[in-house]
């Protein structure tokens, strides 16, 4: 089949029918968008939180698998930074507390347990904008090697990695 | 000889539309952040597009690789590729440092020149399965010919 017949006639540039086509095209992927929205259970809320995507984290985001493993390494600590009583829920075992509301005094009862240059991976209920102030005035007092645990600890929940009175799987 | 020139971009084009569609599709928040971090989207209308392109991709694809509906399907990516490139030019001039998002929604490619004509690059290989009457076997072509051997 030469050029001629495989190209459309020279000055003559028909773009109706791709247009039309194009059309039907899009509705049918409006189409399979709204199903697959409505159908997906990791499906994100149809209107954007700003401040999510405007929180500028103060320590880098570590995913759960690659957390479980360096939990299972014994080379990093894991802060809970979730506010309230110690020990009133499940936590990371081994993990230590730093809180908002008694930053100072946890930090204090830590002084012989951890060192600025300890590697540690900050862990909270999954609100990044908590966990990211308390990792700022860790840096501010000097601490450098901080990760906040992506997700908190329901992450680490159905990731399957253990929790104090809770027995594996 | 331009019907396999018009098959052989359609192939490629539609080969690369449904590759990048890919982890775009499995991880909607990632990609919603990639999208976020050009500082071109309103947040209205960010997640549906982090949910909606990636499905826009999917179908371009597939159309472009069977044969459906395939002039408007290039047409689709022809425009899409146009944001694309509008998005990345803009980004560079913003003097920007980020990661394009294009294929994989944690790292790839940073913005840059290249990544821009890569992006002319496919642009071209969009415009002979728009403009071009025959290119290559369509499904459309076998339903007419199944449709001629009853007849």
């Amino acid at each position: 089949m030469g050029a001629s017949a495989a190209t459309s006639p020279p000055g003559k540039l028909n773009l109706r029918r791709p247009l039309m086509e194009a059309c039907a095209l899009s509705v049918i992927v409006l189409a399979v968008t709204a199903v697959s929205w409505a159908l997906r259970p990791d499906r994100l809320p149809l209107s954007a939180d700003p401040t999510f995507y405007k929180l500028e984290l103060d320590a880098p985001l570590i995913a759960t698998k690659q957390a479980v493993a360096l939990y299972d390494a014994g080379t990093h600590l894991f802060v809970d930074t979730r506010p309230g009583p110690i020990g009133a829920t499940p936590t990371i075992p081994g993990s230590v507390p730093i809180r908002q509301d008694s930053f100072d005094d946890d930090l204090l009862d830590l002084f012989d347990f951890i060192t600025p240059e300890d590697p540690l991976i900050l862990f909270g209920d999954g609100n990044l904008s908590l966990a990211s102030s308390i990792a700022a005035r860790l840096k501010a007092r000097g601490y450098v090697d901080l990760e906040i645990l992506s997700g908190g600890l329901e992450a680490w929940r159905a990731a399957g990695a253990p929790l104090t009175g809770e027995s594996g799987p | 000889m331009m019907r396999w020139v018009g098959f052989g971009c359609r192939l490629v084009t539609g080969g690369i539309f449904l590759f990048a569609c890919l982890d775009k599709l499995q991880k909607p928040g990632a990609f919603a952040a990639a999208i976020d971090h050009y500082h071109l989207v309103p947040y209205a209308l960010l997640h549906p597009m982090a949910h909606g392109l990636p499905i826009l991709e999917l179908i371009v694809g597939l159309a472009l690789v069977f044969g459906v509906l395939r002039r408007g399907a290039a047409m689709l990516a022809a425009v899409l590729t146009v944001i694309f490139i509008v998005a990345i030019a803009s980004a560079l001039v913003r003097g920007l440092d980020i990661s394009c998002g294009c294929f994989h929604t944690d790292g790839g490619h940073a913005v840059g020149i290249t990544l821009l004509l890569r992006d002319f690059g496919l642009l071209v290989l969009c415009l002979p399965p728009l403009f071009f009457r025959d290119a290559g076997p369509e499904l459309s072509h076998l339903r007419k010919m199944a449709a001629g051997s009853n007849g």
